[in-house]
């Protein structure tokens, strides 16, 4: 319990930021938005157009003039950011004791590897649903002005619950590279080298139909807002797929953390 | 400048380097490679979305899509080199000085007989030539990947030199801003956060400004000052832009200097 609310405490500042960064994100977003609100020029082009045409160019999801649309295009970077953030705190977690030079210190506490770890593991847990809540209180109170219909409420709960997985998968992996790396300057390079991959192959996986088997490999692609919206929940394979990639890379942690030779 | 400083920087920094330079030269390769099977594609999306009334393609955002050409997909492809150049800059620049105090080799280094600006000056030129160095190799992948797979298209060579040029600016804006913020602040405790922050943040405002064609978002972010897309389409620097982000990294680099001759150095304790 020590462990846990002293990590939650020193977490605190750099949740701050990061759940400042998404909000100012949101509201500058909101701002533009109003442009593009019920245009009624825009809305009477799209009307005008054959719906197979429109389901097959993704634009329903991505329809700028409503809001459903409108927040389809920002879950990619809700996703993003959730998946730099969440990697962060996972990976620094563990490392970090290293690179303060507390690790001896920590671990002569009577409490076992076990308990260390899932103690941190939680306060970190703890930032990622904050940090979610965050985003979809600031988003509840952007959007106030254009009164939206329980539809878009509904699909607004869904986009949080596909970031918080995303959140979820980034900060497991995170937890195993702060585990398994020997040298706590490698687990956050490596964080940033599998977000970059990642993200890459999302929009490879995209552009070239050949090149699709790569969405398996992607967090990103787990969750797409196009079909998030299309079909009101998340794909169960892709949560198969994540909650399979979290379980191996929490036992992995685990497993290694209470082996590990300490780095000093 | 210090030599010794210099080359111990640099050979630090080498491995890092060398990561980087690999990761990008695959980058490039591998993103290249689909051109000839895309260029087919986008040649009927093109003419498909000339159909459409202007006014939908600008708020889809597809009129500036020409990723038939050899340099419109090349440039679709340099923001993605740009994010990782961008993240390799802020690294070395929030690292450049702030390492010594993590490492507590900061009273060390500073009790040589060598000034703080020469310190600063011979880690900058150190930081310098390795960027370079991974500029280098981008532009030599870029001429392998492009005479690959451009499939007998041809491009401007001189519009590519244009947006390769256009490396050294991007990287010294992110090495110089990410220095002068690791000064401004007490103590940097790991520089990833820092770098993917300032790196990321910048992507995504002008990912942003890219969707929602507002024009004062473009005065913050780099990628915007040196848009590829707009070089290509235009075969020259949006010059004011250009002239902002030269300043801000010039005033980023004076500030530097100025805040790390008075920085109040802890020493090991």
């Amino acid at each position: 319990m020590n462990i846990f609310l002293h990590e939650v405490k020193s977490n605190l500042k750099s949740l701050l930021i990061w759940s400042g960064i998404i909000a100012l994100m949101i509201m500058v977003a909101i701002a533009k938005y109003s442009a593009f609100a019920s245009d009624p020029e825009m809305l009477k082009m799209l009307d005008a157009m054959p719906p197979a045409m429109l389901d097959a160019l993704n634009m329903r999801a991505f329809n700028l003039t409503t809001l459903s649309g409108f927040y389809g295009i920002m879950f990619v970077y809700f996703g993003l950011m959730g998946a730099i953030a969440a990697a962060m705190w996972g990976s620094d977690l563990i490392s970090k004791e290293e690179r303060d030079k507390t690790v001896e210190f920590s671990l002569v506490l009577p409490v076992s590897r076990n308990r260390v770890i899932t103690a941190k593991a939680l306060a970190a847990l703890i930032n990622c649903i904050v940090f979610v809540l965050i985003t979809w209180a600031v988003s509840l109170v952007a959007i106030r002005s254009y009164k939206p219909d329980q539809a878009f409420y509904d699909f607004l709960k869904l986009e949080m619950q596909a970031m918080f997985a995303i959140e979820l998968i980034f900060l497991a992996i995170g937890l195993l590279l702060g585990c398994a790396m020997k040298r706590y300057k490698l687990a956050g390079s490596t964080a940033v080298a599998i977000i970059l991959t990642t993200y890459f192959m999302s929009i490879i996986s995209t552009m070239q139909e050949k090149l699709s088997f790569l969405k398996y490999f992607t967090p990103f692609r787990y969750f797409d807002a196009g079909n998030l919206l299309r079909n009101g929940k998340m794909d169960s394979m892709y949560l198969f797929i994540s909650a399979g990639i979290i379980l191996v890379c929490l036992a992995g942690a685990y497993w290694i953390y209470n082996k590990r030779d300490l780095y000093i | 400048m210090n030599i010794n400083i210099f080359r111990h920087e640099f050979r630090s920094r080498l491995k890092s380097v060398v990561i980087w330079s690999v990761a990008l030269t695959f980058l490039i390769v591998f993103f290249f490679s689909i051109f000839p099977a895309f260029s087919a594609d986008a040649k009927l999306m093109n003419e498909a979305l000339a159909k459409f009334p202007p006014a939908l393609r600008a708020a889809f955002s597809m009129e500036n899509m020409d990723l038939s050409t050899v340099l419109g997909f090349y440039g679709f492809i340099f923001l993605f080199v740009q994010l990782c150049l961008a993240i390799q800059a802020s690294n070395y620049g929030f690292g450049l000085v702030s390492i010594e105090e993590n490492e507590m080799t900061a009273d060390f280094l500073l009790s040589k007989p060598v000034s703080r600006a020469q310190v600063l000056t011979s880690k900058l030129l150190a930081a310098l030539a390795c960027l370079t160095l991974t500029n280098l190799v981008v532009w030599v992948s870029s001429f392998v990947a492009i005479n690959l797979f451009r499939n007998g298209n041809d491009y401007e060579s001189s519009t590519l030199i244009k947006v390769l040029l256009s490396i050294i600016i991007f990287q010294l804006f992110f090495l110089c801003v990410g220095l002068v913020i690791s000064q401004l602040v007490k103590r940097i405790r790991s520089v990833t956060p820092y770098s993917l922050g300032l790196a990321f943040g910048s992507y995504i405002v002008n990912a942003f400004s890219g969707v929602f064609k507002d024009v004062k978002l473009e005065y913050i972010t780099p990628f915007k000052h040196l848009d590829p897309t707009y070089i290509v389409q235009n075969g020259a620097y949006n010059m004011p832009l250009v002239l902002i982000n030269v300043i801000v990294t010039l005033i980023a680099l004076a500030a530097s200097y100025w805040l790390y001759l008075r920085r109040d150095v802890s020493a090991v304790s």
